[in-house]
């Protein structure tokens, strides 16, 4: 039972990856360093402490650099990841979109791939039926509805997986950078879609690179470094302290990407 | 128990998972399904002709005798082989989505279940044309396949987690299943084996159950209970050990996919 208005809790949360000095991955190297007591790991937190209260009906953008730990954050809110310490609660139905091509099979049609992608997202098969031809309708397919999706194009695939992502209204919706992708047309129709979701209650974190999408969408903003919250509060204040900390930075080169 | 309730949260994920496993193997191939029976129907010529001709195996009906025991093998060792590449194969997926792990390697058993009803047609159709049509036995055929489902189903969880965490696993398991397969009388009769090596085969778990399949074919009996005992024990064990070794690894596969 939700004890407040909190749609999505963190409360200390920290993420360890352990990153093998010595890669094992045959059971004899793993033996040997077994045995000479070698088994030395280097520990990565991702996110360290990591507190956050999100409540319902909120618009968030996740900012940060390569490898600040944003992805981290989003696929412990999906539950793709459990955290190492700490305790993630999330309330109602959660859909992330992380990365639009992941469900989709080549050998299958379009319209077969809604129906697995749906399942995917937890949907029955009724449900999916019911829904099949206003997905196909948003993905404005409806010719190459019916061929394998090997041939399809990026962008039509990307249209696809999209339109199976916001096909039900969920409480928390999930964007890590797939905007990019797709005409302006279709990016225009992804907004569109986010507007009609918010308007009906649906929490959305976007984590994106581009500062007009978010501060064209998002209240608040989360600025991730180094695998802490650095700044959390209004959008445009996070984002003022981000440029200035990025032109600080300017001179040095970006960290290098962490997420394995 | 949450994690069974979330499977069955999944069965319509799990029965698609089946049907895109048949018709992405079955869509782009001329025949289609015809090769799942034309596959251990050459099989069994080839034994036939060097087994019954070249050693002069003394086994009544050799034909059907070799391909229930290939059907029953390529079933198994086909399974377990797919339920390991399950994870992997999906890795990209798994780790974006928050699907439970175990579908994969469920859809894989089941979709083998349905392979190996497409080969009991030719199965059953040697049967008849060498005078062994089923008798009133075949009742018991679907123990046999229940049991040998079940232990691949086990094997594959206890197998699936494992080769994502050791590649290796990958090429030991070929050839465990090669060494198996020798220990199995697949195609060479139980009587051949010397009696002080009989045990080796009465407690090899794949040969009860391989014997338990092969009674209403071949026979025309009802499974012995000894054979029935090892292979339901053996079932149950690799079960339970797969299961727990699935549910303790899952959650940290993420970080490894």
């Amino acid at each position: 039972m939700r004890a407040d208005a909190d749609l999505i809790r963190l409360e200390n949360v920290s993420m360890k990856y352990r990153l093998a000095r010595q890669r094992q991955p045959s059971f004899k190297e793993y033996a040997l360093h077994w045995v000479r007591g070698a088994l030395v790991y280097e520990d990565l937190w991702a996110l360290s402490d990591v507190s956050l209260r999100i409540g319902s009906g909120e618009s968030i953008g996740i900012i940060g650099r390569n490898g600040a730990g944003k992805s981290t954050l989003l696929k412990l809110i999906s539950r793709v990841l459990t955290p190492t310490a700490g305790r993630v609660e999330v309330h109602g139905r959660v859909v992330p979109v992380l990365d639009l091509g992941a469900g989709l099979d080549p050998e299958l049609s379009g319209r077969e791939n809604i129906f697995l992608n749906a399942m995917f997202l937890g949907r029955t098969r009724a449900e999916v039926a019911a829904a099949c031809d206003s997905i196909v309708a948003a993905s404005g397919l409806d010719e190459f509805i019916d061929s394998p999706l090997r041939n399809y194009s990026a962008g039509m695939s990307a249209r696809l997986a999209f339109s199976v992502a916001t096909a039900w209204v969920p409480d928390v919706l999930i964007l890590d950078e797939v905007l990019a992708v797709g005409d302006a047309g279709f990016v225009a129709k992804c907004h569109q879609r986010l507007q009609e979701f918010r308007d009906q209650g649906t929490t959305v974190l976007i984590v994106s690179h581009s500062t007009n999408e978010i501060q064209a969408s998002c209240r608040r903003a989360i600025w991730v470094d180094g695998g802490r919250v650095r700044a959390d509060g209004p959008t445009e204040e996070v984002m003022a302290e981000y440029a200035a900390f990025v032109a600080t930075r300017h001179a040095a080169i970006g960290a290098p990407d962490r997420t394995p | 128990m949450s994690a069974l309730a979330e499977l069955i949260a999944h069965r319509d994920l799990i029965r698609e998972l089946v049907v895109r496993a048949l018709k992405v193997r079955y869509r782009r191939s001329a025949i289609g399904f015809l090769w799942t029976m034309l596959h251990p129907l050459i099989m069994m010529l080839v034994l036939s002709l060097v087994f019954s001709q070249v050693f002069r195996f003394q086994v009544p009906n050799y034909a059907l005798y070799a391909l229930s025991g290939i059907v029953f093998w390529q079933f198994f060792s086909q399974t377990v082989t797919s339920c390991l590449h399950s994870l992997k194969g999906n890795a990209r997926l798994l780790s974006k989505l928050p699907i439970p792990k175990a579908v994969f390697p469920i859809a894989t058993v089941l979709s083998g279940l349905l392979n190996l009803g497409f080969a009991l047609v030719p199965l059953l159709g040697i049967a008849i044309v060498t005078g062994h049509a089923p008798t009133a036995s075949i009742v018991f055929l679907p123990v046999g396949i229940l049991l040998v489902g079940l232990m691949a189903l086990g094997a594959g969880l206890l197998l699936a987690p494992l080769s994502v965490i050791f590649s290796d696993t990958i090429e030991v398991v070929a050839i465990v299943l090669g060494l198996l397969m020798y220990l199995t009388p697949v195609f060479y009769p139980r009587s051949i084996v010397p009696e002080q090596l009989r045990w080796a085969v009465r407690l090899n778990p794949m040969a009860a159950a391989l014997e338990v399949f092969r009674a209403p074919i071949v026979d025309h009996t009802m499974p012995a209970t000894a054979d029935l005992a090892v292979a339901t024990a053996a079932a149950l064990v690799l079960l339970a050990v797969g299961g727990w070794f699935f549910a303790v690894s899952s959650r940290r596969l993420a970080l490894y996919l």
